[in-house]
This record gives structure tokens, sequence and C-alpha cells, in this order.
């Protein structure tokens, strides 16, 4: 009895180990498993593939992935992150905010950060210029 | 005579302090922002050039060329129908997301030079940075015509400018080379006046100049 992908119809056979990393043809993560007598249903009849589910009474398989969260730049508590050396990339958001500098090497969660560059007084800085 | 000196320099120290209070408030510090290559330093010493007779700094074809900001004061532009405006220069480092040594290697740098230039370039983007936070009255902001300009860091840095109701110039710079579509910048901000200029060659900075004295001025 095999598998169907729910959004394009690819069809795998049973136990194949292809569907754990999603559709080869659409990257889906769905799958139904459907009775080798309904296999070509879904063409045939031209029924969509959750129609069949709803028919079959058969659950919807998910295929989960850990999806890794991509972290927007303007989210990210580092002003500098040092990719390796002579490598780094800016938040210049960040900068645009305030002095502090958060710097982060390396692996993800490793930081330094600028003590001194939070301590220092902006309003003191202006008043001093004029 | 050395107590009526000494009055005499408190007083002479007050009074130009007094007098530097009025005056230097019509001193506008326009910054030259943009992403690397754009232009910056040509632009900025086309500016020094054409009203003063000096030069700002030096240019070269590799990016991140200025890593520091360099400042020309007290630059007089005078335009057609007489109006003038006072202004320093500051010419910045070119402002980027990401800056990878590996870049540079391709200009013939050796890995330890393209290593310390990028280290200086990021200290470079975060001067930058401070200086429009801090000590910034306008902004001219510089876009290279050939290239695409709805990059993240344009958005950003635009948006950034505008969130600090700074008065923004964009420059559409490069406009002599033939793939040069400043009518694509135009798009991209059609919020900001866009004046399509070549700093090198010298092609429309006039109209550049106007528009200075009308923004800045």
């Amino acid at each position: 009895m095999p598998h169907k992908c729910t959004k394009c119809g690819r069809e795998y056979r049973d136990g194949s180990t292809e569907i754990l990393k999603g559709c080869e043809s659409c990257g889906g993560k769905k799958f139904l498993y459907v009775k080798d007598s309904e296999l070509h249903k879904d063409i045939l009849e031209e029924k969509s593939i959750e129609e069949i589910a709803q028919e079959t009474k058969e659950q919807v398989l998910e295929v989960r992935t850990v999806q890794k969260k991509e972290v927007e730049m303007y989210d990210r508590v580092e002003t500098i992150r040092i990719v390796g050396p002579g490598s780094y990339e800016l938040n210049i958001e960040k900068m645009a905010k305030g002095d502090e500098r958060v710097i982060s090497v390396g692996k993800e969660g490793v930081y330094n950060i600028d003590l001194l560059s939070f301590a220092k007084d902006s309003k003191k800085k202006r008043s001093k210029r004029k | 005579m050395r107590v009526f000196y000494q009055t005499f320099g408190r007083v002479k120290k007050k009074f130009s302090s007094l007098l530097s209070r009025f005056f230097k408030k019509k001193r506008t510090r326009i910054g030259i922002y943009g992403p690397p290559n754009a232009g910056k330093t040509t632009l900025a010493n086309r500016i020094a050039r054409d009203w003063t007779g000096d030069a700002v700094g030096p240019v070269s074809e590799i990016p991140h060329e200025t890593r520091r900001s360099r400042k020309k004061e007290d630059i007089l532009i005078s335009g057609a129908n007489g109006a003038t405006v006072t202004i320093d220069i500051v010419d910045t480092p070119g402002v980027t997301t990401r800056i990878d040594y590996h870049e540079f290697l391709e200009f013939g740098l050796d890995k330890d030079e393209a290593i310390i230039r990028a280290r200086e370039a990021t200290e470079g983007v975060a001067e930058a940075m401070h200086w429009l936070r801090e000590d910034i009255d306008g902004v001219i902001y510089m876009l290279d015509s050939t290239l695409d300009p709805f990059l993240q860091v344009n958005i950003m840095m635009v948006g950034i400018i505008e969130s600090r109701n700074l008065p923004v110039l964009i420059v559409a710079n490069k406009i002599d080379l033939p793939n040069a579509a400043p009518a694509r910048i135009r798009s991209a901000f059609p919020q900001h006046p866009v004046i399509p200029i070549s700093s090198l060659g010298g092609k429309n900075v006039e109209e550049l100049y106007e528009m200075m004295i009308e923004r800045f001025g």
C-alpha cells in the first residue's frame, strides 16, 4: 500500500524512507496512505487527495522536520556578528539606535559585550560638544 | 597689566562663544552615506575641489577604501540665483550588512591585508552610524545607478534617515556608465528628490548644488 503526496499526488511505495525528507517533486510534507485499489482514484474520479482522505477515513501523515528558524536581522541581539576572521555581519538598525556594542563570535550563542559602550552617557557627550 | 590681559582674554572668549552660538547653527553638517563603492568619496572630493580647492580622501576600485569618516568644514556653495549655503561635508565609510575579506582578495590584496581591511571597514560602519545618530543635519544618500537599488541595506538606511527626520537627497551616481538606470532609483524612492549625476565626470553636479541649497539651506 503506497503513500501519496497530498500536494502533487506523487506516489511512494510503502515503507519508503524518501518521504521522510518531504516530497521529491514538490517538497510537500503531507502524505496519505492509500489502498492499492484506490491508488488511481484521484485521477480517474477527479477527486482531490483531501476528498479521498475523507472517504477512506485514513489519517494524513505529516512528516515533521525541525525547522531552523531564521532570526530576522533586527531581532538579533548583537550589533556585530563575527562569522570568521575577516568576515562580519553588521546590524545597522541596532547601530542606528545606540552606541552599545554586542559582538557575537563564531557559533551561535557566544557573545562579547562591550560594557564600557553601555556605560557611556550620550547626553553628556552631546553637551560636551557645544 | 597681566590682570587686564586676563580679563580681556576672558571677555573675548565669552564674546566669541556668544557669537558662535548665534552663527554656528547656520552651518549644516551633511553626511554622504551609501553602500560601498557608490562613489561617496569621489563626490566629496568633487564638492571640496569645486568650492575650496582641497580634496577629502583617496578613492579606489576596491570596496571600503574609506574606513574612517572624513570631514571637510566650511564649504560655501552658491547657486545661480545668488543663494548660498555653508556646509560641513562628512564622507562616511560605505554602510553594508556584510563584510567578508574574500571579496577583497579578488582585487589582489593578500589575505592579511584583506582581513585587516574587513575589520577596519566594520569599525567604519559603526562610526558612520555614530555620526548619523549624533552629529548630522542632512544626508546625501548615494547609490550606484548601475546596481539594483532595492537592496535591504538601502531601504533600511533610508528608513533610518527618515525616522530621524533628516532632510535627504538621493544621488544616483555613475550615470556616465552605459548600463546606468537612474529611473530605477527614482521609482525605488519616490518620496525623496533623486538627482542623477556622474561625480567622476562632473555631469549634472550643478543641479545637485542647486538642490543642496534648496534642501539644506
